[in-house]
């Protein structure tokens, strides 16, 4: 009788492996592909929008800071490389990072790094041509978020940053 | 009872648990539990390459989009130093010192993290907010009633946990904070 169930078993166990690796692998491309869908939703792709400051009816990433002002970009390189281009803004910290749809980390600089001075990048895939004098980042996937993070010490001091962070862009070059 | 009969069971019976165990152990995964400092819980290769499957999946779901370690490290708390669950019900004072960062800031999230409703709207208590001066001694009350000094309300929800950033790290990321300079949560009564 057991002999009857032993195989069966066997495939049974090595397919829960295979599933729960499977699962663990898929999980950031999905939640990510989600997210990527609500920031759209309200925004458009390759746009740069600007929402208020996070506060309790917030839901569209999790956790966020409600120390931060975030500008964000739904990016789509499928059509071509998209420029980031992050004007200052009078905040002693403000960066932008770009994520892949695997939730990597593509590129992160701030405003110490640039020493205060703009920011401005080209993503691209591997591949796609990107003007002489840009500087490119490499992106894994023609989908992901860029995400411009300004440190909004007071919340009095949000309406000055909300107005500076708006000469930031993104869009196709 | 048929060959392909217990293959198929023994199958999807196999499916199902792989897939609902990954599902289940992300859910419950503590952000960032790749390493535990008293009640507080971190890691340092978000967001990066070699990240590990499962820490890649909890931090998409509990932290999605967080930063690398040289740009910002994630202090992740749902436990007071005693073990006990954080709880919106009860009284708390949070203490610590110099973080040793650009600026930090603990900030109070219910277990889906999101920010908790409540009158005042204060979400977080920034760096910014505390006199340089008081920077190496300061004190925190985390309570659902207004409180002296700092508050940072928790909107009396059954359960919440605390997500203390670090940025721009002195270390530049390469190590954690050690328990002796990570805040305290030490838990006082409870309504």
């Amino acid at each position: 009788m057991m002999r009857r169930w032993l195989l069966p078993l066997l495939l049974g166990a090595v397919l829960a492996i295979l599933a729960y690796k499977a699962t663990l692998i898929a999980t950031p491309r999905v939640l990510m592909t989600a997210a990527l869908k609500r920031v759209e939703r309200l925004g458009g792709v390759n746009v740069l929008r600007h929402p208020p400051m996070a506060s309790a009816g917030a839901r569209t990433i999790v956790r966020p800071s409600p120390d931060l002002a975030y500008s964000s970009c739904v990016f789509d390189l499928d059509g071509g490389p998209v420029m980031i281009e992050v004007a200052p803004v009078p905040a002693p910290y403000w960066s932008l990072s770009v994520f892949d749809a695997r939730t990597d980390v593509a590129f992160v600089r701030n405003n110490r790094d640039s020493g205060g001075a703009p920011i401005r990048v080209a993503l691209a895939l591997a591949g796609q041509d990107v003007p002489a004098g840009m500087e490119a980042v490499r992106v894994e996937g023609a989908r992901g978020i860029a995400l411009i993070r300004v440190l909004v010490e007071s919340r009095d001091r949000f309406a000055a940053i909300d107005r500076a962070r708006r000469a930031s862009r993104c869009g196709r070059l | 009872m048929k060959p392909w009969l217990r293959y198929a069971i023994c199958g999807l019976a196999g499916l199902a648990l792989g897939v609902g165990g990954a599902v289940w152990q992300v859910r419950a995964g503590a952000w960032g539990s790749s390493v535990r400092i008293g009640p507080w819980t971190t890691g340092t290769d978000y967001g990066t390459a070699g990240a590990s499957a499962y820490t890649r999946a909890v931090v998409a779901l509990r932290g999605l989009l967080a930063l690398p370690a040289r740009e910002a490290r994630y202090y992740n708390a749902a436990l007071d130093d005693d073990g006990r669950a954080l709880d919106g019900r009860c009284r708390y004072r949070v203490t610590g010192g110099e973080l040793g960062g650009a600026w930090w800031s603990p900030t109070l999230y219910d277990r889906d993290g999101y920010l908790v409703a409540n009158r005042p709207g204060t979400y977080s208590v920034g760096s910014a907010a505390i006199a340089p001066a008081q920077r190496g001694a300061w004190e925190v009350a985390v309570a659902p009633v207004p409180q002296p000094g700092r508050w940072l309300p928790t909107g009396g929800i059954e359960r919440f946990d605390l997500t203390l950033r670090v940025y721009l790290p002195a270390d530049g990321g390469r190590g954690n904070l050690p328990r002796a300079r990570l805040p305290r949560i030490q838990r006082l009564d409870c309504a």
